[in-house]
């Protein structure tokens, strides 16, 4: 276990620890949403340093999906109106689609991160606006995004900085800065939100934009993490920013996000990554592909130790899959697995972890499986057909199939019984009796459909 | 070094498992310490009277010759109303819950509910109602903040086509619609009943599966949720088969959703709220006087509800559930041309349970004294939610509330 001085130098395969099937696996669920067959197969060959290189950069971009993407995000496309399931859909779609997932997960750290709900905002024009700025800056830097988040419309109305005048500050925004988006509990005074609440006072939106009144603005002297001066919102952010507290809080959350649930490093563990963060200026590109490169983050001591958030479920089967499915019932199936993008249940965003799974959560996960394995269903139809993905791999076996099915979604890694029973329920299903009208063909398709929703019930893969 | 068969029968033991699975989330080691309110796996049932309950021609100050003065053609006839031990009366239709207050008493009658400066929208209403809030923006639900709050099994029995209630919004986990107990099983899609069992097998083997030696990892959790989720679905499944109410239910669609509540309570799932609702209160023509339409509605709300807290009574699960009934408004004081009533403001809203303080809290609003017609409520119905979170569900019901509302006497 890289638990020494190398645990953040650059992983480098050992005959210990291989490049192996299990290692692009690993990589692709945490610096994105599962990989495919292709993906997992290309990964072996092309080893460590290119794949890496491949996840942080993504590949090429695809102007058809740039195009497309845009289109249906236009103001015609998507009204200020518009429910925010479709928002949802939308950015699932992304995340199926994207040629560069990691900027989408990073994006989808920082939506958990500032937590910004439509139910309140309930304008879809400004959830988009936030997305594009959490999307922007996701690789690039963190002091840039809390600088414009500070004055994002959807922020304003989210944490009601709208209300907050001269005279009669709103503490809301003031407080979750502090403690929510960069220095956490205990490293502030309810003094010192006293006192930024009054510079961020004076701001509004309208039209859209984010406005500022001068005469709505308290210009009096502000006293803030030991700093005094007539500060303005832009100001609070960077004292905020110089904390020493700021790029550990950070990097702490960050690491639980994209290397362990249960591990949990220690103070003096994650010091060198905040320092090595500040002094890049809050790149966090630079601090993410540190975590992705680490001989900690390809410890076994942190295989499988999350707990796959909804998304990462419901997009890791449709990728493996290779399906095509109507993004917006996929959005619709969300909530019941607790999860709805755009609509973060308050303003600490998802608990994550442990939590994603109760006895409800779990059961309508397992039967989303089925929905989305099954061509019985109306939502998914044929859009998402494990007898095509086998089809077009060439699996004809039943073993090929079990083993296409295990490699794709846990490779290869499960526990020897299960892979027993998987076989052993083929074997027996072949002689099973079938409604007389069935086909030959569509036994076998019912065969191939049901060991790949089975191999989605089996509880590894319910770990990233 | 502990192995895993061992952690995880030991975690069973301390509640994981067995006979209380961890249904839906932590309720079983989420328990308050005994002595607080809610110690004892308090339940409470949230009945929403949907379209504006006459509170008037419900319980009725039939000593008042005003009520008859402003309700010419659809006032109960004095002789006819079921009294109540202070110069109150209930509709005849109602007496089932009457009897529970004045022979079991089960009951209690919250009078004169409302909120200032009472809209008159059904929509806005329900939604105040709903969010406990007048703001502008509702967007989540008291109950909703509440499983917030503390992560506790809930259900929304619904009838056929009906939405999830604003009042659940905003939990971390989307609180279950459920039409039935077939809504609430792992489904599999085998080709006839002997390739789903086939599969389910698999399914559940397969999450109890032993993992390789090592301390105790999420992966336990993993299986230790997987396994208790597919016990709890099957046990759903069997109560649906075995389930012999005490007594017996009234046969409408109301008392078979109270009844599935009474289900999901006796197979011991951990479930502490339920919302169920009955629309068709908006009476605005012909509502009728002793029989009609309005009739109808009290006897289906009284005779389900009362059948409901006996059959759980019988059970010994009396003391342990809270029935609160509520609608969004209730209605004018005067009738209208048509006989009926219009949208009005000021209602009663009614508790049942073993622990309820029977008796009636609050008076009656003046007949006199009206304001646009209508009654004038003296409770704002956010002090009912603050005692029956508070005093009830022993949750801090400032914080879910967003503010302090002083607490009513409602509980024994």
């Amino acid at each position: 276990m890289a638990r020494d001085a190398t645990t953040w130098e650059a992983y480098s395969p050992s005959a210990k620890n291989p490049w192996d099937i299990k290692k692009v696996g690993h990589l692709y669920r945490r610096a994105g949403f599962g990989a495919t067959h292709a993906e997992l197969l290309q990964g072996v060959t092309d080893g460590h340093e290119k794949t890496i290189a491949k996840l942080l950069n993504g590949t090429a971009a695809d102007p058809d999906f740039d195009r497309t993407s845009e289109f249906m995000a236009s103001e015609r496309s998507m009204p200020a109106g518009t429910a925010g399931v479709q928002l949802a859909a939308w950015w699932l779609d992304r995340m199926i689609r994207s040629p560069h997932p990691l900027r989408e997960k990073i994006a989808l750290f920082w939506h958990n991160h500032f937590a910004t709900s439509i139910a309140k905002v309930a304008n879809a024009r400004y959830m988009l606006g936030q997305y594009r700025l959490v999307y922007t800056h996701a690789l690039g830097s963190f002091r840039e995004l809390l600088r414009e988040m500070s004055f994002d419309p959807a922020m304003l109305i989210w944490l009601d900085a709208k209300e907050s005048k001269k005279g009669k500050p709103n503490e809301n925004y003031a407080r979750e800065l502090m403690e929510l988006f960069s220095l956490g509990i205990g490293h502030y005074t309810e003094g010192d939100i006293r006192e930024a609440a009054k510079a961020f006072t004076g701001y509004d939106v309208k039209y859209g934009k984010m406005t500022f009144t001068e005469k709505e603005h308290d210009g009096s002297s502000k006293s803030v993490l030991g700093k005094s001066g007539d500060f303005k919102g832009a100001d609070i952010v960077e004292i905020c920013l110089a904390q020493a507290a700021c790029p550990r809080f950070l990097t702490r959350k960050l690491y639980a996000y994209l290397v362990s649930d249960t591990d949990v490093p220690t103070a003096e563990e994650l010091e060198p990554l905040a320092q090595m963060y500040k002094a890049s200026g809050y790149e966090n590109g630079k601090l993410v592909e540190t975590i992705l490169r680490s001989n900690r983050f390809f410890s076994s001591a942190v295989y499988r130790t999350k707990v796959k958030a909804p998304v990462d479920f419901a997009v890791g089967i449709v990728r493996g899959l290779e399906g095509n499915v109507g993004p917006l019932n996929l959005a619709n199936a969300m909530a019941s697995l607790g999860q709805v993008l755009f609509a973060p249940p308050s303003v600490k965003g998802w608990d994550g972890g442990a939590a994603w799974l109760n006895a409800q959560t779990l059961l309508f996960r397992q039967n989303l499986a089925l929905s989305l394995t099954s061509t019985e269903d109306t939502r998914f139809g044929r859009r998402c057909d494990p007898v095509v993905v086998l089809a077009k791999h060439a699996k004809a076996t039943d073993a090929d199939a079990v083993s296409f099915f295990l490699d794709v979604f846990l490779q290869g890694d499960v526990a020897p019984d299960a892979r027993t029973k998987l076989l052993d329920y083929l074997a027996k299903s072949k002689t099973a009796k079938y409604p007389p009208f069935w086909s030959a063909e569509e036994v076998q398709q019912h065969r191939m459909r049901t060991v790949a929703h089975l191999t989605l019930t089996l509880p590894e893969f319910q770990l990233a | 070094m502990t192995n895993r068969r061992s952690f995880l029968k030991s975690s069973t033991l301390l509640g994981f498992g067995g006979t209380v699975p961890t249904f839906l989330g932590r309720a079983a080691h989420a328990a308050p310490a005994a002595g607080k309110p809610g110690a004892k796996d308090t339940i409470l049932v949230v009945v929403q009277l949907t379209g504006g309950n006459d509170g008037l021609n419900t319980v009725i100050p039939f000593k008042d010759e005003l009520y008859y003065k402003h309700r010419p053609t659809i006032a109960i006839p004095k002789d006819k109303i079921f009294g109540l031990k202070n110069g109150l009366g209930l509709h005849p239709s109602f007496a089932p819950v009457g009897r529970l207050l004045n022979d079991r008493a089960a009951a209690c009658i919250v009078q004169g509910v409302g909120y200032p400066n009472p809209d008159q929208s059904h929509f806005r209403s329900m939604d105040i109602w709903h969010a406990a809030s007048t703001a502008e923006n509702l967007t989540e639900g008291w109950i909703g903040k509440a499983l917030k709050a503390k992560s506790m099994p809930a259900f929304h029995l619904a009838a056929g086509n009906e939405i999830a209630p604003l009042a659940l919004s905003g939990a971390p986990a989307r609180v279950p619609s459920i039409t039935s107990l077939d809504d609430f099983q792992l489904r599999t899609g085998g080709a006839n009943g002997k390739d789903n069992q086939a599969q389910k097998k698999i399914i559940e083997d397969v999450a109890k599966g032993d993992s390789p030696m090592g301390p105790p990892n999420l992966l336990d959790f993993v299986r230790r949720t997987a396994t208790n989720t597919y016990e709890s679905t099957e046990r759903l499944q069997q109560i649906g088969k075995t389930y012999e109410p005490k007594v017996p239910y009234p046969t409408s669609a109301f008392a078979g959703r109270l009844k599935l509540t009474a289900q999901l309570i006796d197979a011991g799932l951990g479930a502490r709220i339920f919302y169920v609702s009955l629309d068709g209160f908006d009476t605005h023509a012909g509502q009728g006087s002793l029989t009609g339409s309005h009739a109808n509605l009290l006897e289906t709300v009284s005779a389900s509800i009362s059948a409901f807290y006996r059959d759980l009574a019988e059970r010994g699960n009396g003391d342990r559930v809270c029935v609160m009934t509520f609608s969004e408004f209730g209605r004018r004081a005067k009738e209208n041309g048509s006989h009926g009533t219009d949208h009005g403001s000021g209602a009663p809203m009614f508790l049942v349970g073993g622990k309820v303080k029977a008796g009636i809290v609050g008076e009656h609003p003046s007949l006199a004294k009206l304001e646009d017609g209508n009654l004038v409520h003296a409770i704002d119905f956010r002090q009912v939610y603050a005692t029956v979170l508070d005093k009830w569900l022993g949750l801090d019901a400032t914080a879910i509330l967003g503010k302090s509302y002083k607490t009513l006497d409602l509980f024994a």
